[in-house]
């Protein structure tokens, strides 16, 4: 039956019609996002929010430029800075996966082997910064051990070429923190908890500018360049934002872009010297001098310095577990005893102790040490109280916060192990006349502690990998320095992988033997019969 | 040397003890009797502090606990009043991840504060008058019952306690079990040890002191053994 046509099909057709019509409306809609991988996390000035939560910097600048040329609008996706070429081994979509990588990489012949840099859009040396009152730190020398001093510390982006070049130059001799963070490096500089950092010269005039307690120490060295990365079977977008690049150089397109972050600096002259010259260069290494002679030394297997470097990253896991864990018993234990036979007035409290300490991420927990706490010390100390301890090192504050997230754990399995213990024991040990606490000691909380040794030991075992946390507070364990490595070992992932998960196993494993055996000799004893 | 007087005690509305009154004098022997839920081992238990009670007065020579109304008692005088006077449970209750020798040494080391050495002889001789000087280095769960109401006899024996408690020691017994936990205890007697006992062993009960039927939470009668057991024998 022929119906005439409806309102909303009329309205349609009048879409479709415009649609057809106005083909700049229908563009714009179905225009591909040229989308680009980035990690904004304290990236100023290559890409950071503004007061109003706008992302702005010269990185975002570029790519609204480059997009414009590509015809496509510019999206970028967030993830974490050392994983960005990883990005590019999964397909993209509208709606996930990445184009390119654009976010202050530079160029590597190790990266270029699997993925495909552009030309250069910007050169940038590494510059060592330093806070203003310290006068021991002059020049990049200064850094050493010297003198029965220690090596100074030195916080660094993971993986960065600051960090290759420090690790190549200084190699054992400064006390090097790795951190994936810029901002709270640079924080932690201008609080004096850390001597020193090297940024790329970008971030460093950034933060030179923005916070004046900093000085720039010595020449800034080793000049290398910022690239995109693209899929290597993806010529056609590479060759376009090449043309893009050259055009921009060539235009002052980018030296605007450069001049309005105060970026720009006779270095950027080499751009235009590169804009006309075949890209990559044949002989890559060359073009960055002196990082011939560290590969050179790398032509022969890594994967036996590799392994050294992860074992003692090893002895770090242990040397947390083993000071944490004890800490975490004890805590845990007079929790536990005071929930179950302290005064009632104590149980709320503890129980709440508990809750929240086993309700919030132990990685919150880690911050609140180390960025809350010292300056929570140092107020008091100022203020006239007496502490024991005013600041607090990387080691103690990871120590601190896994043993005080893991007591809230060992608390719940001792309450349980004290709950389980009948109490006729507890009567029978007050009717020969023990004080309550020598009861609980004598013969409550040797018996529970039988009960308790499987969910303790797993306990053990699972903080023993949750050490890996504590590289967020500047802590180089065994899952850091495998980050570390990989970035700069890309072609021995997979070995990377085997022997990082071996070391944690051949921690592990033993523990949990331990652990069995003991339990298996102590209920024997206590079960070998029944009255 | 025990002077028990009007002791009340409620659990919630339940009238537990309703008035009780007795006296224990030095080297008696005192059995309580009478039906479950008469109130006769909550009786021992407030003795021994275990348990508070309301309203009376539990004396133990120059020691005194007051009624409190449900409150504890002050920590000081329960820590005295158990070191004047010991315990025997019908569950045993030894401590299950120490020896037998350990056991019974843990009165004297925690308690008294006797050297490890002092307490080993305390125990040892303890053990040999309960008759297992070979079980010094069982552990109670490999004890029989009867052994390990023996263990724990000679465990409250050795803080030296004025008086000891048994709360119903032979329930959990066999007889042939029961009999040798008597036995000690009748050696104890004649020792003059004074003694509470809650039983249900009419034999133990006719060689008693004095004898105490408890009903409803008060003392229904008291007197010789022949007295009171009468009827039920």
């Amino acid at each position: 039956m022929d119906k005439p046509p409806s309102g909303r099909s009329l309205g349609l057709a009048a879409i479709l019609f415009l649609a057809l019509t106005v083909p700049g409306i229908a563009q714009d809609a179905n225009r591909k996002s040229f989308r680009w991988g980035t990690d904004p996390t304290g990236g100023a000035p290559f890409i950071y929010a503004d007061p109003d939560g706008k992302f702005i910097g010269f990185e975002v600048d570029f790519a609204e430029y480059l997009s414009k040329r590509l015809n496509r609008k510019s999206e970028f996706v967030k993830g974490d800075w050392d994983k960005l070429p990883q990005l590019l081994d999964q397909p993209t979509t509208d709606d996930e996966g990445i184009d390119a990588v654009l976010n202050g990489y530079e160029f590597s012949a190790d990266l270029a082997k699997q993925y495909a840099p552009s030309r250069p859009y910007y050169v940038y040396r590494i510059q060592l910064l330093a806070h203003k009152d310290d006068d021991t730190i002059e020049d990049w020398v200064d850094l050493v051990a010297r003198n029965g001093k220690p090596g100074k510390s030195v916080g660094v982006l993971g993986g960065t070429a600051a960090h290759a070049y420090l690790n190549a130059r200084f190699e054992k001799r400064i006390d090097l923190k790795i951190n994936p963070d810029v901002a709270t490096v640079i924080g932690l500089v201008k609080d004096k908890r850390l001597d020193a950092t090297v940024q790329d010269s970008p971030a460093a005039r950034y933060f030179l500018r923005e916070i004046p307690q900093l000085k720039s120490v010595g020449e800034a060295v080793k000049p290398g360049f910022y690239v995109l990365y693209v899929r290597k079977n993806d010529p056609k977008l590479l060759a376009a934002i090449d043309e893009a690049i050259r055009d921009g150089v060539r235009d002052g397109t980018l030296k605007a872009i450069y001049d309005k972050y105060g970026l720009w600096n006779e270095d950027q002259e080499r751009l235009a010297y590169w804009a006309s010259k075949p890209w990559p260069p044949i002989e890559a290494d060359a073009v960055i001098s002196d990082a011939k002679d560290d590969k050179n030394v790398e032509r022969k297997s890594p994967l036996p310095r590799l392994a050294w470097e992860l074992a003692q990253a090893a002895l770090m896991t242990i040397k947390l577990s083993v000071l944490s864990f004890p800490l975490a018993m004890g805590i845990g234990l007079l929790v536990a005893v005071g929930r179950v036979f302290g005064p009632r007035w104590l149980g709320t409290p503890l129980g709440i102790y508990v809750e929240v300490v086993r309700g919030t991420p132990l990685l919150l927990q880690l911050y609140s040490m180390f960025y809350l706490l010292p300056p929570a010390l140092a107020w008091l100390d100022m203020h006239g109280v007496w502490l024991p301890i005013t600041s607090l090192s990387p080691l103690q504050a990871g120590v601190l916060g896994l043993a005080l997230n893991y007591s809230a754990y060992e608390a719940e399995n001792y309450r349980a192990g004290l709950l389980a213990i009948p109490r006729g024991q507890m009567e029978a040990a007050l009717s020969l006349g023990m004080t309550p606490l020598t009861a609980i000691r004598r013969v409550i909380v040797p018996q529970a502690a039988r009960l308790v040794i499987p969910p303790v030991t797993n306990d053990f075992i699972a903080l023993f990998k949750d050490t890996s946390v504590c590289s967020a507070i500047l802590i180089t364990e065994l899952t850091r320095k495998y980050n570390e490595l990989y970035n700069f070992n890309r072609d021995y992932i997979v070995e990377l992988v085997f022997i990082t998960g071996g070391l944690y196993l051949l921690m592990s494993y033993p523990l949990a033997l331990a652990a069995r055996s003991l339990e298996t000799r102590l209920s024997v004893q206590k079960t070998g019969g029944k009255p | 040397m025990i002077e028990i007087a009007n002791l009340v005690k409620f659990h919630g509305s339940n009238r537990i003890l309703a008035g009780v009154s007795l006296v224990v004098n030095k080297g008696e022997v005192t059995a309580l009797v009478g039906p479950s839920g008469g109130g006769k081992s909550t009786l021992l238990r407030c003795i021994n502090g275990l348990e508070t009670f309301d309203t009376g007065t539990i004396r133990i020579g120059d020691m005194a606990l007051h009624g409190t109304l449900g409150k504890p008692h002050p920590k000081a005088a329960l820590l005295k009043l158990r070191q004047t006077v010991g315990m025997v449970f019908q569950q045993f209750n030894l401590f299950p991840h120490m020896s037998v020798l350990e056991n019974v040494m843990t009165g004297p080391r925690y308690v008294l504060g006797r050297t490890i050495a002092e307490a080993e002889i305390i125990a040892k001789t303890l053990l040999h008058r309960v008759g297992l000087a070979d079980k010094l280095h069982a552990k109670p769960g490999n004890l029989s019952g009867g052994q390990q109401q023996r263990v724990a006899i000679a465990r409250s024996l050795a803080v030296n306690p004025a008086a000891i408690l048994f709360d119903e020691p032979t329930s959990a017994l066999d007889p042939q079990m029961a009999n040798e936990v008597l036995a000690v205890m009748q050696d104890l007697a004649k020792d003059g040890q004074t003694m509470i006992v809650v039983t249900h062993d009419m034999d133990f009960a006719e060689r008693a002191t004095i004898v105490h039927r408890m009903v409803a939470g008060t003392i229904a009668k008291s007197g010789s053994p022949h007295d009171v057991l009468g009827e039920d024998l």
